[in-house]
């Protein structure tokens, strides 16, 4: 990277094009001011996600009915933070202070389970509006995890497409991992599925989280995707993101005996 | 916070007519912090007329050359690369930050991979780092580069490639791209756009066995090119880009603070422009902070933590005073240019003018 430097008159083009068009930025030093902001907040939504789902997550670990399930619940709970922290440094090359990031909000913090959370963020923790809630059981946790997950992967296919090539190859290297904590979930779904108490609180969580799960993927008609889009941050709208998660949880919900 | 060492200029070497080497060495106590990895930049700082300027040059060194070298061009109005091609001797001390950058990859040392690489110009600086260290550390492996320049005279680093190609025998191929002058084969004359990359490819590139591709120049070039390599299968992840950071905002102007209005209470008339629209309304001086008024004033601007730790809701004040309670984000230099951070931002003049688009 040089600055200053052109290699020819003809050679230069607006960064709108170049962005619609499918360029990459590379590094703080060369995205405009509004991309600047919009990137940082699409990051920001990313950890404070993870952060708060982890936190979340946490108190599902003494919840296991057994080692296999303990050992997965603190693995999610970990690598939960680590992807968080991987952003986080992208995140630190823009001025971000890494340090006083983890203790400006609390985590863990949770709304009562009957409350409802406009989707749109509250104040400045930007955590998806479905880790606003909590979770209350085994049972309840996997759903969680299992819907959540999914999306989760969906989402991040998306996100591997970003203009900001950095945060594209981080979300490559975390994907697998997050694909991996939606299949332990689903794992411990079919667990559940097996026994036949356990399998009619497993549909009462089902019908709790899945319009939650759905909210996380914004209003159907979005002025923000549009602007997002021509800058490269975004690339599938909302609905049809949405509808993809929905057929694909359907499916393996239905595979489950769950549907 | 980011911070800037000094170091001390060890050699210059002219490599055309308007473009130098410079060769740099860190005092002894931050040779760790230099550490770079290849393909990374140094981000430098220069006062011109009472004026801080920041300019990032790629390193041209490879790892094993036990040194820190930056190649930089002379570019028509470029304050800092003319005074480094024109006044900057050996023995001046220039202050820099530490390696950064993200355009490489992890070698391994027994790996046997293609590697190809695309450079216009200049942009040829990280890429020589990455040819050079990937040809000393990974002894199985293979480059082709191919690098466009205007003409002969203008192509930086030409004999040391040549010198790499017979160094690295077989192991190197490099393919120059003249625009203005003729060569023995057509191909190699000329812009390199759809036409030529599909020429490269039938004959010169096995596009199945390239491993990952490098690619720093121009935008168009860079596009052009990526388009190519993923028409001929090669995925996101196999393809990185290193941008001139060419469309960087100019300098930025002393801000316009008007000292007659300072009143400590009361009303403020604001005017804040997004996305190039403008909008005006008042807000009360009561704690209330820029961002939080603009946001209830529906205007949708980007903001993250509100605690002034994250800088998502930076902002310039074009004009009146304000004062900011809180900054963990922001460096002083960008605080002096008038950047604020809106979460944070009470206005103390009556009127304050702020833009979230510069």
């Amino acid at each position: 990277m040089t600055n200053d430097a052109a290699l020819m008159d003809e050679d230069t083009m607006s960064l709108a094009d170049y962005l619609s068009r499918g360029g990459k930025l590379t590094s703080p030093d060369n995205v405009p001011p509004r991309y600047r902001g919009e990137l940082l907040r699409l990051m920001s939504s990313f950890v404070d996600s993870e952060l708060a789902g982890s936190a979340g997550f946490a108190d599902a670990i003494n919840w296991a009915p057994g080692l296999k399930e303990r050992i997965a619940a603190s693995r999610i709970t970990l690598e939960k933070v680590d992807h968080a922290e991987r952003v986080l440094d992208l995140m630190s090359d823009f001025g971000t202070d890494k340090a006083l990031y983890n203790k400006a909000h609390t985590w863990s913090a949770r709304q009562p389970r009957d409350s409802h959370v406009d989707p749109r963020r509250q104040g400045g923790d930007m955590r998806l509006s479905v880790f606003h809630y909590p979770l209350e059981s085994w049972t309840d946790a996997v759903v969680m995890n299992a819907l959540m997950g999914l999306a989760t992967v969906h989402q991040l296919e998306e996100q591997c497409l970003t203009s900001y090539q950095p945060l594209g190859e981080v979300f490559r290297e975390i994907l697998p991992r997050e694909r991996r904590h939606m299949e332990l979930g689903l794992e411990g779904l079919e667990r559940i599925a097996k026994d036949e108490t356990q399998r009619e609180d497993a549909r009462t969580s089902i019908g709790y989280w899945m319009p939650r799960v759905a909210e996380t993927f914004g209003p159907a008609q979005s002025a923000r995707f549009e602007r997002l889009r021509q800058l490269g941050l975004r690339h599938k709208d909302n609905e049809t993101m949405r509808f993809a998660w929905q057929a694909d949880a359907d499916a393996r919900l239905a595979g489950l005996g769950l549907a | 916070m980011a911070r800037f060492h000094s170091l001390e200029v060890t050699d210059i070497r002219r490599d055309t007519r308007d473009a130098v080497v410079v060769t740099l060495k860190p005092d002894d106590a931050d040779n760790g912090a230099f550490d770079f990895t290849q393909g990374q930049y140094l981000t430098f700082r220069r006062m011109f007329d009472g004026e801080e300027l920041r300019r990032s040059y790629s390193i041209c060194a490879g790892k094993d050359e036990g040194c820190l070298k930056v190649g930089i061009k002379r570019v028509e109005g470029g304050a800092f690369s003319t005074w480094a091609n024109e006044n900057l001797k050996v023995g001046d001390r220039l202050e820099a930050m530490t390696p950064m950058g993200r355009f490489f990859t992890e070698l391994q040392p027994d790996a046997a991979r293609n590697y190809l690489g695309f450079a216009g110009g200049s942009g040829i600086t990280p890429v020589l780092s990455i040819v050079k260290t990937v040809l000393a550390r990974e002894p199985e492996s293979t480059f082709t580069l191919i690098y466009a320049n205007r003409q002969t005279s203008s192509i930086m680093f030409r004999e040391e490639l040549e010198d790499l190609k017979n160094l690295y025998l077989g192991r190197l191929s490099l393919i120059h791209i003249l625009e203005t002058e003729t060569q023995d084969i057509d191909l190699f004359t000329g812009r390199i756009d759809q036409e030529k990359m599909e020429m490269l490819f039938r004959l010169w590139i096995d596009a199945e066995n390239v491993d990952m591709a490098f690619i720093c120049g121009p935008e168009p070039m860079m596009l052009t090119i990526a388009d190519s390599l993923r028409k001929h299968g090669l995925t996101d992840d196999q393809i990185r880009f290193e941008l001139f950071a060419s469309s960087q905002p100019g300098r930025a102007k002393t801000k316009a603070s008007s000292k007659s209005a300072a009143a400590a209470a009361g009303t403020c008339q604001v005017s804040v422009t997004l996305d190039g629209t403008t909008r005006n309304f008042q807000m009360e001086k009561d704690g209330t902070s820029v961002l939080d008024a603009a946001i209830s004033n529906s205007m949708d601007a980007p903001f993250s933590c509100k605690a002034g730790v994250c800088s998502t809701c930076r902002a310039k004040v074009i004009e009146g005073e304000v004062e900011m309670e809180v900054n963990h984000a922001l460096e002083d230099y960008e605080v002096r240019a008038g950047y604020v951070l809106s979460c944070q931002c009470l206005p103390v003049s009556d009127k304050v003018v702020i833009s979230y688009d510069e």
